[in-house]
């Protein structure tokens, strides 16, 4: 995995989107994945920056072999926040009656693989699959 | 980066990447906007929950008021994602 630590902040995003674009040129992607995988790290990283309140720190690694791609998120000193286990977004009812929050995580579960979560330590890891074309 | 350019006609032109940590100068800009409204999307190459967010809000403030919002020339990435959020069906894309 290669791995790298950046500010809890929003201002983290732009730097996040260049160090995914670096790790699928060495893996030989095809750069339009790149919209999919900054997509699915900046709905989980903004639900750590805003509900977190843990350490100034968040740990991006990315890994996996062949087609597949591992993103691992790794949140220090937080509260425990499940995003497997977050009720599901009806996105079919009419926009009036639409509640505001959940639909990064719903666009998260429409874009990934699988998504796992794990707490120990006061430490929330969540771990996505994403199988991409060459 | 992320551009918003809002036009006197009612066209307004996104570019650039429309993510978390520009939803808010989206969202200042686009309060400029109080008649209907065409969104260009020709050159916004990213767009976030947030940045939908955004888009629903004026959305409902436009159409609370009596005017249409229009979105065209979006590239078929960032329209998918406008139908994974169930967007499409609401909005006017073009």
């Amino acid at each position: 995995m290669m791995e790298r630590r950046f500010p809890r902040d929003l201002g983290s995003l732009e730097p996040m989107s260049r160090f995914v674009a670096g790790y699928l040129d060495s893996r030989g992607f095809d750069p339009e994945h790149g919209y999919t995988v900054d997509l699915i790290i900046e709905e989980l990283f903004t639900n750590m920056v805003r509900h977190g309140k843990g350490g100034p720190e968040v740990d991006l690694a990315l890994g996996g072999e062949g087609k597949d791609l591992i993103i691992r998120l790794r949140d220090y000193g937080v509260e425990p926040f499940d995003p497997t286990a977050a009720p599901e977004v009806d996105v079919d009812r009419p926009i009036e009656e639409r509640r505001a929050g959940g639909l990064g995580i719903h666009l998260t579960r429409k874009l990934a693989d699988t998504m796992s979560y794990e707490y120990r330590d006061r430490c929330s890891v969540i771990t996505v699959t994403k199988r991409l074309a060459l | 980066m992320f551009e918003i350019e809002v036009l006197g006609d009612g066209r307004i032109r996104l570019a650039g990447r429309l993510d978390a940590a520009e939803a808010d100068r989206a969202r200042t800009a686009l309060r400029a906007v109080s008649g209907p409204a065409t969104m260009d999307f020709e050159h916004l190459e990213y767009i976030s929950s947030a940045g939908l967010g955004v888009i629903v809000e004026s959305y409902k403030r436009l159409h609370d008021a009596g005017h249409s919002l229009k979105l065209v020339r979006l590239k078929p990435r960032i329209r998918t994602i406008f139908t994974y959020a169930g967007l499409d069906k609401v909005l006017t894309i073009e």
